[in-house]
């Protein structure tokens, strides 16, 4: 064998014993230059199907066993978990799904909604903000941890405009949890006076306003292994050609849900979602009530009744104007028909687009009289009823996790040295002036 | 008889068979490809019918692409490379066209059950579970065929064509049965199952495709030019690299699973491109300057450089977005499938169809209407570009405007994409009927040999 293709196994064998037995480094080394020479030695020729067949075997064991079942070890112990939704009731998370919203993530797998949403909120890095408690000494012992930050992680770490007492300000922009957490030992280990708070930052967390154009506001945290507990199986998605959905219960309403599936147009102009016209069917005439759904408007003549007779008609007065709404019923025009005078009601409910006739006109039976935009009622069925159950169901981002938290300040944790009197006092102060 | 001719005639049933199913399931995924690109479009068309939705047809267009072109065009072309290159004739050619018919029976079920809403919500094994058996039993019997022939070589030595080819026939069963265990049979629970799911993908695009693709590559180049591989510790090196840093990763870098998963897909993927390198400086000292030793051949060795620009290109900017930074700008766009598509169609499709043009004439005895291979080839090829590269840097720019645009592109590809395979169905369709027709070359169908000439 070259000594190039037995280097590279002792590379893999090093790597191996390094990421996934995580073995101390210098032991990887000696493990990898072993593996180089014993590979090097044996001189192992390609032209065997045994040979190939063998380190076939050797590199899918591997594979299936690095990637999948080390994988699969570690989130096997994955359980219910104590959390509390915003208005403070405690309850256990992720809550299993029942009944309707089951059968609805059934109807989301089988009409691929997974191709163009995704249902994972990530988060690019973490921010680490620090709130002075105290004055001057405790500064310079800030600036020291953040010093101290620098040096050992490379990493850019803000020493702030002079950290004024009860006021977050950010120290770490971008880092990731481990440097987080090494600046708050710093923090500790230098003495420093603070609450440090480390939040999750990213497009996807950030509410979409004028400061943050970019901003999606799809969560308040990021998406864990946790979430996807009980989901069968948990449809990720990898395109975001629609917006990530796996908060997307607290962001809509069943209504708004039920006009995006069957016209999403009529919620956003320029969608480019496909309309889901099959989960729904045409609502009858005399159906009323909440779950009719307007699904647009589409173009319809108004005629004038083919049996008011073979004779000239004339229009005496159009009771309409283009752009009205007019209920069904409503008199359109009058007509002159033999000396009588009728008023024509429209057939439909809608908004009149366009006017074909003026008054003085005279018209025959079955001649256009106008053009409306008629509203299309549905309803729904009981797939599309069940899939927004599900939809409605997803709001996991809005619980905060041990792992995923939502802006948690760790003041419990970090050692406060006493302070004088004085400078208590200021400090409480100033506390209750942040807040 | 020329030993080729004899070898020729072994395989000549079966790849067709192979190869006219797969042509066949290329038009079917232009044609579904084109309509739900036409379905972006048009938001209110075909919205009635739940078997027409989008997310219906874009899975089942992908398992037509994926399993019904490319694995069956790639084991109909491994088929003759390795009775080829070994001097053998192709041993069991029933077995493979009855693999193959349980491989199609397979695909349509699973098309019909994408379609029917049976999906099983998982990205790369989006048919039915069901199903799996079915293909999986259907390409060992295939595989069982190519897996004989290459051990009754003639020559003991192994050129790299027939490591890489004979690693991806072993290497699709593998990997289609573990994931089928790991999914419908253990159950996996959770992010698990997307796990296995990333491992199938990542195998069945980085290790499968990319070896039938390099196997046909390091056969073709060398064949077609004249000359003598160039390299082959190069090749050696490119093999386990490929094989061993292909085989994991593909976690994108903001996934909902442990941290280290998306950091070693890294790793894998900067090693991976080390494994490209060797591979391309083979390739390339190979064919340095030369060209088509047959002019015959010029179509079909211009378009395999062409697949191998593709794919060295494919692999810089894979490299570069495996990183986090980049990475994580990328994700989530319609950059990720469309690179994706252009890997399937620009590397390993055309590779496969430029074969094609190559073996067609050998076994048919008959080749192709060259005007209209004229026309399908520049269709397919400014297809696939037309319909990858658009919505590649839409998705990468990720402004809305910018990505309705590049769909707008994409469905102009889409149309020259199912224009060029309608012309190459039914160009290989005239070719068999007229060959079957005209001469009796296609006498000895399903690998029989004529016995009177056998006899001679």
């Amino acid at each position: 064998m070259t000594i190039g293709l037995s280097f590279l196994l002792g590379l893999l064998a090093s790597s191996v014993s390094y990421f996934m037995l995580g073995l101390w480094w210098p032991v990887a080394v000696v493990v990898g230059l072993f593996a180089w020479l014993a590979f090097g030695l044996l001189d192992v020729k390609m032209d065997s199907t045994f040979t190939l067949l063998g380190g076939l075997l050797l590199v899918f064991c591997v594979s299936l066993s690095g990637m999948v079942f080390r994988a699969s070890d570690q989130l096997s112990g994955l359980q219910y978990i104590d959390t509390q939704s915003e208005d403070g009731i405690e309850f256990r998370y992720p809550v299993p799904l029942l009944g309707n919203a089951r059968y609805g993530e059934a109807i989301y797998k089988a009409n691929g909604c997974a191709e163009c949403h995704t249902q994972q909120v990530t988060h690019e890095g973490v921010v680490l903000d620090v709130k002075a408690l105290a004055g001057e000494k405790n500064h310079a012992a800030v600036q020291e941890a953040i010093s101290r930050f620098r040096n050992v992680t490379g990493r850019d770490a803000s020493s702030g405009a002079g950290f004024p007492i009860g006021e977050w300000e950010t120290v770490v922009n971008g880092a990731n949890a481990a440097d987080a957490s090494k600046a708050r030992n710093f923090l500790a280990a230098a003495g420093a006076s603070v609450d440090v708070q480390v939040r999750f930052r990213g497009e996807d967390l950030t509410q979409h306003d004028l400061l943050n154009p970019r901003g999606r506001g799809w969560g308040k945290r990021r998406s864990v292994a946790q979430d996807y507990l009980f989901a069968e199986p948990p449809m990720l998605g990898s395109v975001r050609i629609g917006p990530d959905l796996a908060n997307v219960g607290a962001r809509h309403s069943r209504d708004v849900l039920m006009r995006i599936l069957l016209n999403p147009k009529t919620v956003r102009k320029n969608s480019k979602m496909p309309q889901h016209r099959f989960l729904f069917e045409k609502a009858d005439e005399d159906d009323q009530g909440q779950h009719i759904i307007n699904g647009g408007y589409v173009p319809e003549g108004v005629k004038l009744p083919p049996d008011v007779g073979m004779v000239d008609i004339k229009i005496i007065k159009v009771l309409v104007a283009e752009d009205d709404l007019i209920e069904k019923g409503k008199p359109i025009v009058s007509v002159k028909l033999e000396e009588t005078q009728m008023d024509i009601p429209s057939p439909f409910e809608g908004i009149i687009k366009e006017l074909k006739v003026s008054s003085g006109d005279t018209v025959k039976a079955g001649d256009l009289v106008l053009i409306m935009d008629v509203a299309e009622r549905y309803k729904p069925t009981k797939d599309a009823e069940a899939l927004v159950d599900y939809l409605l169901s997803l709001k996991s981002a809005n619980y905060p996790l041990p792992e995923a938290p939502i802006n948690q300040p760790y003041t419990s944790s970090m050692p406060k040295p006493a302070p004088a009197p004085a400078e208590a006092a200021a400090a409480t102060k100033a506390d209750e002036a942040g807040k | 008889m020329d030993p080729r001719e004899a070898v020729d005639r072994s395989c000549r049933g079966p790849v067709l068979f192979l190869a006219f199913s797969a042509v066949a399931w290329l038009l079917v995924y232009s044609l579904f490809a084109l309509l739900a690109g036409v379905k972006v479009h048009a938001s209110g068309m075909m919205a009635d019918s739940a078997w027409l939705a989008y997310g219906r047809i874009q899975p089942a267009s992908q398992l037509a692409l994926q399993f019904g072109f490319l694995v069956q065009l790639g084991l109909a072309v491994s088929a003759w490379i390795l009775s080829h290159r070994g001097k053998t004739v192709l041993v069991d050619g029933g077995y493979l066209i009855f693999g193959g018919m349980l491989w199609n029976a397979g695909v349509t079920l699973g098309f019909l059950g994408i379609l029917a809403g049976n999906a099983s919500g998982l990205e790369g094994l989006q048919m039915p579970g069901k199903v799996l058996p079915l293909l999986f039993f259907g390409f060992v019997l295939v595989g069982l065929s190519l897996v004989q022939t290459n051990n009754r070589r003639t020559n003991e030595e192994m050129s790299p064509a027939q490591w890489f080819l004979f690693a991806a026939t072993l290497w699709l069963p593998w990997v289609l049965g573990g994931s089928y265990l790991l999914i419908h049979f253990f159950h996996a629970k959770g992010v698990v199952a997307n796990i296995v799911d990333w491992w199938f993908i990542q195998n069945f695009a980085r290790v499968y495709l990319t070896f039938v693709g390099l196997g046909t590559l390091f056969h073709f180049l060398s064949a077609l030019s004249g000359r003598q591989l160039v390299g082959r510790s190069h090749a050696q090196l490119a093999f386990w690299l490929l094989l061993i840093f292909g085989s994991v990763g593909g976690v994108s870098p903001g996934a909902p699973v442990p941290a280290w998963l998306p950091a070693l897909s890294t790793v894998t993927a900067v090693f991976y491109f080390f494994g490209v390198i060797a591979a391309w400086v083979s390739l390339t000292r190979t064919i340095s300057g030369a060209s088509a030793a047959d002019d015959a051949d010029s179509l079909a060795y211009n378009l395999m450089r062409l697949a191998a620009l593709v794919f060295i290109s494919i692999s810089v900017v894979n490299v570069f977005f495996a990183f986090p930074g980049p990475g994580s700008t990328a994700e989530f766009t319609t950059y990720g499938p469309a690179m994706e598509l252009l890997f399937n169609l620009g590397f390993v499709g055309l590779i496969l169809i430029a074969a094609l043009y190559h073996i067609f004439p050998r076994l048919a005895g008959m080749d192709f209407s060259p005007r209209m291979t004229g026309i399908q080839t520049v269709a397919i090829v400014f297809g696939l570009f037309g319909a990858t590269l658009p919505t590649a840097l839409g998705g990468l720019m990720s402004g809305d405007a910018v990505l309705g645009s590049g769909f707008y592109f994409a469905s102009l590809g889409d149309v020259f994409l199912f224009v060029g395979s309608l012309i190459l169905f039914l160009n290989f369709l005239g070719a068999i009927l007229f060959a079957m027709k005209n001469c009796d070359c296609l006498a000895g169908f399903c690998g029989k040999a004529n016995t009177k000439e056998a006899n001679a």
